[in-house]
């Protein structure tokens, strides 16, 4: 398999190390993501994935190294970032589509551009139906859509997403990666998918970083180079995934 | 709200909450016309009822009809109230948010908080006198406490995901404290409203017992002075009722604001 094609970079770390304390979590970690690049992360839990998301969106500040965001120091407050949590982070005082609206609220979207976006989103994720209803009225599934909503209405230039389906059931999970990908499609961000499930960072990756156990730095990287719609029972699929289970056997 | 599982037989739940209200009175009037409690003691239900139908146009023997006297507490009590909502309420609010504002306003505070409310009196009647400042200030300094407590343990509870989703959109301080804090700790400052407005009606009773010429209060106090235990019972169901009255306001309030909230289940 030879390299990616040449393409801008829009995300560069550069020896990236967190410590809390004495406990060294992230060391040394490099890489660059591309412009509108979809990298998954994989990594078994507790190595540092929800970290390194915070240092990125500097939420914490790191112990060493640098995070650039088009050459210049990330920050969410210039740069155009959004995240998706792996907790429940609707507002249960706002209804969905006011919760839809809040990252564009916050970032000074025009109303009737912010009114465009809403109806816009809405329906590509099917959320037209719920849209005067509270978060706590819908099921577990559709808040995260409400979250993944929220962070695409921005235009984000740059999506971070911490396992924002890990709690869901399987079959939901396939439906709201096609969805996710339905978005990233047609609204083009660059995203950072972390999760610690193999199948669905090769499902939805173009590439795949491979973490070590903590202390954490990248341990391969894997270039996925399937057609989309993607199958699980595809030959190649199923090579990749080889590849990445031997990666971690010993995780 | 725990729903409640027991049992439930319509025709004894609508049944017994009035058995028991008239049973009430029946009982107490008994006591006093078979001369069980003497009369000296207590006054009849019946002898309260008249006292209250002629205190509404009668401003003997204690100088002022009964709704003169409804409305001075009342206006007391708002005015006082009001002022320590418009005053702790935004101050709790700073101090759960804002680390200066803790660290300026904690102190002071920390001191004045543990003395019971009943304990300004004397000092407040000194300041200001018998009249309506005096009670005010009395009522402010005992509703400003819960309201600063709860509203600022409701901005301390606020969901560190929610606060840090809305910083990760770039928030400003400023927009996280009034977009995030504010409206998650509504459910607290409303019971911190709650608890002020008792605290508040049950001080101010107490102000106007000591040192009054007009109020609830003080009808209660002229009772005694007259040795006229209707006078004094009359002046004890006006204070609960009205108390009660204030207190199912606040709470049709708190329920439309926090709408979403309790929509959504999420009531605390
Ligand atoms: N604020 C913190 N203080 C101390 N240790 C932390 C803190 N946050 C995370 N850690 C530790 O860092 C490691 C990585 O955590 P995390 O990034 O949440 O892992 P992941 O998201 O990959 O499951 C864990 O061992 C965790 O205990
Ligand atoms: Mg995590």
């Amino acid at each position: 398999m030879t390299g990616p094609p040449a393409r801008e970079v829009k995300v560069e770390v550069v020896g990236l190390t967190k410590k809390f304390g004495d406990l060294l979590v992230l060391n040394d970690v490099n890489f660059s993501v591309a412009k509108g690049e979809f990298l998954a992360i994989v990594g078994p839990t507790g190595c540092g994935k929800t970290t390194f998301l915070n240092l990125l969106s500097k939420l914490i500040p790191a112990s060493e190294g640098q995070i650039l965001i088009d050459g210049s120091e990330a920050d969410p407050k210039t740069h155009n970032l959004a995240f998706v949590f792996q907790e429940p982070s609707s507002l249960p005082w706002l209804t969905v589509s006011q919760n839809v609206e809040f990252g564009m609220l916050i970032k000074g979207v025009p109303p009737g551009e912010r009114e465009r976006r809403l109806r816009s989103i809405l329906d590509i994720v099917g959320l037209a139906d719920c849209a005067n209803l509270f978060p706590n009225q819908i099921s577990a599934s559709m808040e995260q859509r409400v979250a993944v909503s929220r962070a695409f209405a921005t235009n984000p230039d740059l999506l971070l997403m911490d396992e924002p389906y890990g709690q869901l059931d399987v079959k939901l999970r396939f439906y709201l990666e096609d969805e996710l990908l339905k978005l990233w499609r047609e609204l083009g961000a660059t995203v950072i998918f972390v999760t610690h499930n193999i199948e669905e960072a090769i499902y939805v990756a173009e590439r795949i970083l491979v973490l070590t156990n903590k202390p954490t730095s990248v341990k391969a990287e894997i270039h996925v180079d399937l057609p989309r719609p993607r199958s699980f029972i595809d030959e190649a699929f199923i090579d990749i995934r080889r590849q990445v289970t031997d990666l971690i056997r010993w995780w | 709200m725990n729903p409640d599982t027991r049992l439930k037989d319509p025709l004894s739940l609508r049944v017994t909450p009035w058995i028991s209200f008239i049973g009430f009175f029946v009982v107490w009037q008994l006591l006093i016309d078979t001369g069980i409690v003497p009369r000296i003691l207590l006054a009849s239900p019946a002898e309260v009822g008249q006292l209250f139908i002629d205190k509404l146009t009668n401003p003997d023997p204690d100088g002022a009809v009964l709704l003169t006297h409804t409305m001075v507490s009342l206006l007391e009590a708002v005015l006082g109230y009001v002022l320590s909502l418009v005053i702790g309420i935004p101050l709790g609010l700073l101090m759960g948010w804002f680390v200066v504002a803790e660290g300026l306003a904690r102190p002071p505070f920390e001191m004045i908080r543990p003395i019971p409310p009943v304990a300004w009196i004397p000092l407040a009647i000194f300041w200001f006198g018998i009249g309506l400042t005096g009670k005010v200030f009395i009522i402010w300094a005992c509703g400003v406490v819960p309201c600063v407590i709860n509203a600022y343990t409701g901005v301390r509870m606020t969901s560190p995901t929610l606060i840090q989703m809305a910083r990760t959109y770039g928030a400003s301080d400023w927009q996280i404290f009034t977009k995030i804090c504010v409206p998650s700790a509504l459910p607290m400052v409303f019971g911190g409203l709650q608890i002020a407005l008792a605290l508040a009606w049950t001080t101010l009773v107490a102000a106007e017992l000591i040192a009054a010429n007009e109020g609830l209060g003080y009808l209660i106090t002229m009772g005694r002075r007259l040795l006229r235990p209707d006078m004094i019972v009359l002046g004890m169901i006006m204070v609960g009722l009205t108390g009660w009255i204030i207190g199912n306001i606040i709470d049709r309030i708190e329920r439309r604001l926090t709408a979403g909230l309790e929509r959504g289940g999420a009531a605390t």
